[in-house]
């Protein structure tokens, strides 16, 4: 189990991330609300994911670490570039 | 390295054994695994034959859709053509296209999973045969009849997608739609049933020492894949059943007059309708990276990579179905955010295309027809994505959306992504099918026919699209522009074409089936598992696996495997049997017997589609008969399933000794619950989303709740059954003299929670709720059919169980039969306590 933690919870944030974008955009439309619930929402994913690396890097004993946490790294590495990158629009 | 289930790694180092194999052992596998004859060709359930039949089936349906997009070009060839009148021509787009995709793209792909993954992960056959048998027939049987009602003028008109309210019974009130609607809502379940084979297959029956990160590329993408199915399908599937609903018993589901939205079929449909783009170019792109990496002769450049971006594909697609609606006017901010998401998702296809070009060019490449192929992948499919992404700019959508444009966008990705990968494919793949490989020489020509064809048919669409024809037009005016790049595009079509028929030819020349060996072998010289010799039984031994190309890094290999120096080199029970090993690691665990050829399978598909056929033409009466016989099929089928043999452990190859029946989590059945549970949760919260989203709609004609009383009876008595089933699985711990009270407690249970769905259903009523009046009544209407669905099927369950402790087909102290009806009764009675816990106190008067 913490072998899938490590591989996929990088991604999963993002998943989590952009379904709540999602949702604050269907409930308070384009309002300065939702630009801001969007913008604090996108901070903390983004603050979980630099969590989940930290982590990540104290992860030795699970099984298969070898190939699955670098694995792992560069897939929450993807995802905190994705929430940054999705998040730009409560910008403008 | 630590170990996954405690197995020591170093017991791998006994093989490869070493002295001679007893006589008689491969005469005896040989007998468990023979080939079929006559009738048994339609009995048959492994892999190798069930495999072919499947591709077959899937190409035949390909070149049906192909022949509809043939005529439909003759009749755009020239402004105002008479070749086909308005119905018909909507027809035809609307069949072309959803032929296309389900029921040549997904299936195809779905079929080279079967037909490859045992051999690529070196087990005996998928962990459910019966089940990909299943899948199989209801495809064909389904699909074909689906298909026909083109013949008699009755086939759905309404587009691949279906919107409504076209296709509600105001605008299509004929019986068209509903066979689009019911004939894909029944082939999704074919494909559902796949997904959850392919999920516990690729996950449990890999040969023992291939560890995550030694796993083909090919099996990766295929878990991926039938993971999306399982996520995805289900809102389609809700979709139609709901569509269906307001077709049939007109509940307003879709209908703004009456607190229903078009637009929720929009949203169900295409979260759906994305991930099955994904769907279906992630499995050919790990087709191409396993051939990328043969013809290059090397590994694949960035492995981990390329894992990672087939996971990160799986996860974003998700998160991106609203562009297809940025022209229904959604609130900017989301349009935002939707662009923004579609745009990061070319970054993962990105990676995946930098890692095959980084592959041919550190690599020594053959150029030949299947290295031709791929190289036409990367350019078409590459084109394809740069229109996405042009696509995915919201203002040029607005431009290009629903012209011709985005019909060279979607081929250009679909024919990149999936048809030409497939070609090459059959190149690469033929030879293990077949005692002939493919020929070059032709292969050549049918590459330059369909490379040239391609380009000419859909390069000029970008143009007629932005001179502004739509699509879906099944004729235009003269004057426009229009003429010329409509006729260069039914040219290439047909160059196309010629290049498809060139291939058949091929085909027909020089493929000769042979599933049960004989075939052509490794002349391509790749490095993976499905390349060691192999007969009807799969490969004779099982080998350890302790690299990504195993041939290439131990020449012996193949020898040895043959000889039966390996695990399993016979049949140590006398059935047919393969070893399940542990997800990450692939370390040993049990021997699972399977099951043999059957007939229930067969005929369990014949009757699911009469069921599904025979409501679509509205014989009601009929249409029971067989949905009754489906379920004694399906029932007569499990009744030989879960027999333990006499010996409880055996030794699978070197003195190494594993169980022959387990119960509880790890048990591939158990998988496969889970796996089912997860479809019927994401049916529930889909269902969930469309109460949510019809709330935010209006609630003009909504009416309050029942009272607290009948809540509390609802949640009472689903926690009763909840413990009952639990209470059931404990007391068969018991042993012997508490098998009766196990299946009692278990009917009991089932009962419970069919009471329960009973008094959530009256509730309702004496609150004066009216299915008709509105979205509210309508959305509550199919949470209690889908909870009277699933406590009919727990109903089912107890009784099957109670049948077999009658007959004593009940292990003690643990048991399958107990134990997967247990926890599917708990699951029901979960949702039936969350349902209407959701429905009550949402928006909420109590
Ligand atoms: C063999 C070459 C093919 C040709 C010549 C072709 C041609 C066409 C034509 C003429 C249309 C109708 C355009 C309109 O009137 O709007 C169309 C639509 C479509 N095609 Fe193809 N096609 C081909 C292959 C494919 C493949 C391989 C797929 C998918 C795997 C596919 C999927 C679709 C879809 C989804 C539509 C949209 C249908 C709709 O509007 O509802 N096509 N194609
Ligand atoms: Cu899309």
């Amino acid at each position: 189990m913490r072998s899938w933690i490590i591989l996929l919870g990088g991604l999963a944030l993002w998943a989590v991330h952009f379904f709540g974008l999602y949702f604050t955009g269907s409930i308070f439309l384009s309002s300065g609300t939702a630009r801001s619930i969007a913008g604090l929402f996108t901070l903390a994913c983004a603050a979980a994911t630099l969590l989940l690396m930290a982590w990540i890097n104290r992860q030795s004993e699970a099984v298969l670490a070898g190939w699955v946490s670098p694995a792992g790294r560069a897939g929450a590495v993807l995802a905190l570039i994705a929430i940054i990158w999705q998040g730009l629009p409560v910008l403008f | 390295m630590t170990s996954e289930t405690g197995f020591d790694p170093k017991l791998y180092d006994r093989f490869p054994t070493s002295g001679a194999r007893p006589r008689g052992e491969l005469e005896e596998l040989e007998r468990i695994w023979c080939a079929p004859k006559g009738w048994q060709y339609l009995t048959v359930v492994n892999n190798n034959y069930v495999g072919i039949y499947y591709v077959g089936a899937a190409f035949l349906f390909f070149l049906l859709a192909g022949i509809l997009a043939l005529v439909m070009r003759v009749q755009l060839a020239a402004p105002l053509m008479g070749v086909l009148p308005q119905e018909t021509y909507n027809q035809f787009f609307t069949m072309h296209g959803t032929v296309m995709m389900f029921l040549f793209a997904v299936p195809m792909v779905e079929a080279l999973g079967i037909m490859l993954l045992p051999q690529m992960l070196s087990a005996r056959d998928l962990p459910f045969p019966r089940l990909s048998a299943y899948a199989f027939w209801a495809y064909l049987v389904g699909g074909l009849a689906f298909f026909s009602s083109l013949f008699v003028g009755l086939a759905p008109n309404g587009g691949w997608f279906m919107y409504p309210p076209l296709t509600s019974t105001a605008y299509s009130p004929g019986i068209n739609t509903d066979f689009w609607l019911l004939g894909i809502g029944f082939i999704e379940i074919s494909a559902i049933a796949g997904a959850i084979e392919i999920v516990v297959g690729v996950l449990r029956t890999r040969a023992p020492g291939m560890t995550l990160d030694k796993m083909p590329i090919f099996a990766w993408a295929m878990l991926v894949f039938a993971i999306m199915i399982i996520i995805a399908f289900p809102a389609v599937i809700l979709g139609t059943l709901l569509l269906e609903f307001e077709r049939a018993f007109n509940w307003p589901f879709f209908d703004p007059t009456r607190g229903g939205d078009p637009l929720l079929w929009q949203h169900l449909f295409w979260f759906f309708g994305h991930p099955e783009v994904y769907i279906i170019f992630l499995p050919a792109a790990g087709l191409v990276s396993m051939m990328v990496a043969m013809v290059a002769r090397t590994d694949l450049v960035g492995y981990r990579l390329v894992v990672l971006a087939l996971l990160a594909t799986g996860f974003i697609s998700f998160g991106v179905w609203a562009h297809h609606m940025f022209t229904t006017g959604m609130p900017t901010l989301s349009v935002g955010f939707f662009s923004a998401a579609s745009m990061a998702v070319s970054v993962p296809a990105g990676i995946q295309v930098f890692a095959w070009i980084a592959t041919l060019a550190v690599g020594k490449v053959r150029y030949n027809t299947l290295a031709l192929f791929i190289i036409g992948t990367l350019i078409i499919f590459t084109m394809g994505g740069l229109t996405g992404v042009m696509v995915a700019l919201v203002p040029f959508d607005w431009q290009a959306h629903d012209s011709y444009f985005i019909v060279a966008h979607l081929h250009y990705v679909l024919i990149g992504g999936m048809v030409f990968p497939m070609f090459a494919a059959f190149y690469h793949w033929a030879p293990m099918v077949s005692r002939r490989a493919l020929s070059e020489r032709l292969g050549k020509w049918v590459f330059g026919l369909m490379f040239a064809g391609m380009h000419i048919a859909f390069l000029p669409m970008h143009l007629t699209g932005m001179m502004g024809m739509p699509r879906r037009v099944y004729t235009y005016l003269p004057d426009r522009g229009w003429d010329l790049p409509n006729l260069i595009s039914t040219v290439g079509a047909f160059v196309l074409a010629a290049g498809i028929a060139l291939f058949v030819i091929d085909l027909i020349r020089n493929v000769r089936l042979a599933p049960g060996g004989g075939n052509a072998g490794n002349i391509y010289g790749a490095g993976t598992l499905e390349w060691l010799p192999t007969e009807l039984y799969s490969t004779r031994s099982i080998p350890v696996v302790k690299s990504r190309q195993p041939l290439w890094d131990d020449p012996d290999l193949s020898k040895d495997v043959e000889e039966g120096r390996y695990f399993l080199p016979g049949s140590v029970t006398g059935n047919r049997e393969t070893i399940v090993t542990s997800p990450l690691m692939a370390e040993p665990q049990y021997l699972q017997i399977m099951p043999g050829p059957s007939v229930w399978p067969l005929l369990s598909a014949v009757f699911t589609a009469g069921f599904f056929l025979l409501l679509t033409v509205q014989a009601y009466g009929a249409g029971l008969v067989s949905g009754v016989l489906a379920i004694l099929a399906v029932l007569r089928w499990m009744w030989e399933t879960d027999r333990p043999v006499k010996q409880p452990f055996v030794d699978i190859g070197a003195g190494i000794n594993v169980p022959t029946y387990v119960t509880g989590t790890s048990t591939h059945g158990w998988w496969a619950m889970v796996v089912l549970m997860i479809v019927i949760g994401m049916i529930f919260l889909m269902t969930v989303f469309s109460y949510l989203y019809l709330y935010g709609r209006s609630t003009r004609f909504w009416i309050d709740p029942p009272d607290a009383v009948s809540l509390a009876l609802i949640v009472g008595g689903a926690a009763l059954s909840a413990l009952l089933a639990a209470g059931s699985r404990r007391a068969l711990l018991k042993g012997d003299g508490r098998k009766r009270l196990a299946i009692w407690l278990l009917i009991l249970a089932s009962i419970v929670i069919s009471a329960v769905t009973f008094i959530d259903y009256r509730s309702w009523l004496a609150a004066g709720l009216d299915p008709e009046a509105s979205g509210q009544g309508a959305v509550i209407h199919a949470f209690i059919g889908l909870q009277a669905c699933l406590s009919g099927i727990a109903l089912l369950m107890a009784a099957f169980v109670a049948a077999r402790g009658a007959r004593n087909f009940i292990p003690v102290p643990r048991s399958n039969v107990i134990d997967l009806p247990a926890i599917f009764i708990i699951f029901t009675a979960a949702l039936g306590a969350a349902g209407p816990g959701l429905v009550r106190l949402f928006p909420g008067t109590l």
